[in-house]
């Protein structure tokens, strides 16, 4: 999702999808924190993750296994 | 000793007297009560007190390490005679009961009396604090700015003299960002050492119970009792190794507070014998919208459209606007998010693998105002929850602990270093905040936002 439109043409779409209300306040907070975060978002979706092994039941309170 | 005299000890000085039989724990009780009777009206710090449940906790407190000493607790937790609120009108699909929590009972077999429930900023979706079904909590050193969140409460009660300790929890910096804006240290301990019981957010793998005080000794010892063990008390071994990552976390703080933490690292390096070494973590950019996507994913078994369509019209429009954002982003980001969570706590173990501790700023820019939480960095300006994050969030992401200790002032405001170790080194953590107070003569933790004995509050623009 790029640019406002882009976002406001998913959020349109997927409110729907989902069934979930929206009043204009709400959807103007929505596009807000978006613009905040799409940067980092847009940054995850392009990263080159590939090869990474998961960690599947990670354990938070201990480090990595292996 | 009188009771509103001791209400100014540490926390450990109070236990003690109160073991020595020098200091009558129901006067202290009294003299907390009283005190945030007369001065809660401006921090909004306490959110409810409950006299006769506090004596009656007194009067079967057991021969614990916090025997008859007053603290309070976030609105995070329940208690058997309240439920928490999570400082909000609701919590989307979670019904929230009174009980006994993991920390209610930590504290409870401790000896600890619970003298009140500490405000929290709404839903704990914020760094600021600024939001709160009961309103803002202030910040002590400056009642117009923010207090930090989202253990606003527990902070500002803190450093305002209410108690000399308060529980917190740390989900995504949450008490470390109050310690730091109010000018006290703050521990998020290891995930899982720290007891989370009775939590609204069963599954979580981000959040944390800690302690807030007025030094590390005393965070020791509350924390002790939320381990359900005792957190042993050492010298850091010479020769500590401290890695600096500089880009961006000294490089894009604000030049004051970069100041602040240059001087308090160089105090330490001296103290402990140390090196300080700049390193690098990979992926860096990556941690932020990692971490925010793993902790929303724990929430999000609520954020049915169902639910979502009956948020209380009391909650405000930020977080029912968030709440709907969350319930829309794509899985498939979530996905990847838990693996980059893998590949950050891998780096991050081979990091921990050449240094001890690592060390930045915990917050980029001291406490902003309330009505525009605001930051001014080299890069720009920007919200105050985006430069905090930034700083606090690996450590939940990852699971290693993190303490914030006071090291100096900025704009008249408290600016915070923040010491990162191991998974399982809590101890060294706090053997390190305490290495920082000794090399600086615990100058900061000294501080004081005002002689509440001489001076009123301050108020907006007064220096300290």
């Amino acid at each position: 999702m790029q640019g406002e439109s882009a976002f406001q043409s998913y959020l349109q779409g997927a409110l729907e999808i989902f069934g979930i209300d929206a009043d204009l306040a709400e959807r103007a907070v929505m596009a807000g924190v978006w613009s905040i975060y799409e940067p980092g978002m847009d940054l995850l979706r392009d990263a080159d993750l590939d090869g990474i092994e998961p960690e599947p039941n990670a354990d938070l309170s201990r480090p990595p296994a292996g | 000793m009188s009771g509103i005299d001791a209400l100014h000890l540490p926390l450990r000085e109070q236990a003690a007297q109160i073991a020595a039989g020098d200091l009558d724990p129901g006067e202290l009780l009294d003299a907390c009560l009283a005190t945030i009777e007369e001065r809660n009206a401006d921090l909004n710090a306490v959110i409810a007190t409950f006299p006769d449940e506090s004596r009656r906790m007194l009067d079967q407190a057991p021969e614990g390490p916090l025997r008859g000493v007053p603290v309070l607790i976030k609105d995070e937790w329940s208690l058997p005679w309240r439920a928490e609120t999570v400082g909000a009108a609701s919590v989307p699909g979670v019904k929230l009961e009174p009980g006994e929590s993991g920390p209610y009972r930590a504290l409870r077999d401790a000896g600890a009396v619970i003298a009140g429930v500490a405000n929290m900023h709404e839903l704990g979706s914020s760094s600021t604090g600024n939001t709160s079904l009961y309103g803002a909590a202030h910040n002590p050193w400056d009642l117009e700015r923010c207090p930090g969140g989202s253990s606003s409460g527990p902070a500002a009660a803190v450093a305002g003299g209410l108690v000399a300790g308060a529980v917190g929890a740390d989900g995504l910096g949450s008490i470390r960002y109050p310690a730091a804006y109010c000018g006290l240290t703050g521990l998020k301990p290891t995930f899982g050492r720290s007891t989370m019981a009775g939590h609204h957010i069963a599954n979580t793998e981000t959040i944390v119970s800690g302690p807030l005080c007025r030094d590390a000794a005393d965070c020791r010892l509350l924390a002790s009792a939320l381990f359900g063990e005792e957190i042993p008390a050492g010298r850091p071994a010479g020769g500590l190794r401290i890695g600096v990552i500089r880009d961006p976390f000294w490089t894009n703080s604000a030049p004051g507070v970069r100041e602040a933490c240059e001087a308090a690292l160089e105090s330490l390096r001296g103290e402990v014998d140390g090196e300080v070494t700049e390193v690098e973590l990979p992926e860096l950019d990556l941690v932020l919208p990692a971490a925010l996507l793993v902790a929303q994913a724990e929430e999000a078994a609520h954020l049915t459209p169902e639910n979502l369509n009956a948020l209380s019209p009391e909650l405000s429009v930020i977080n029912r606007g968030v709440l709907k954002l969350r319930a829309l982003l794509p899985l498939s980001l979530t996905a990847r998010a838990f693996l980059t969570r893998a590949k950050v706590r891998r780096d991050l173990m081979e990091l921990f693998e050449g240094i001890d501790l690592l060390a930045w700023p915990t917050v980029p820019a001291v406490a902003p105002s309330l009505t525009e939480p605001m930051i001014g960095l080299p890069s720009g300006v920007e919200s105050a929850d985006s430069g905090n994050a930034r700083h606090g969030v690996i450590a939940n992401l990852t699971g290693v602990p993190g303490v914030s200790v006071p090291v100096g002032l900025d704009d008249g405001m408290p600016a915070a270093l923040q010491l990162l170790a191991g998974w399982g080194s809590d101890a060294l953590l706090l053997d390190a905040a305490e290495a920082l107070e000794r090399a600086t003569n615990r100058e900061f933790v000294e501080l004081r936002p005002s002689d509440p004995e001489a001076a009123p509050l301050r108020s907006a623009g007064q220096s300290p």
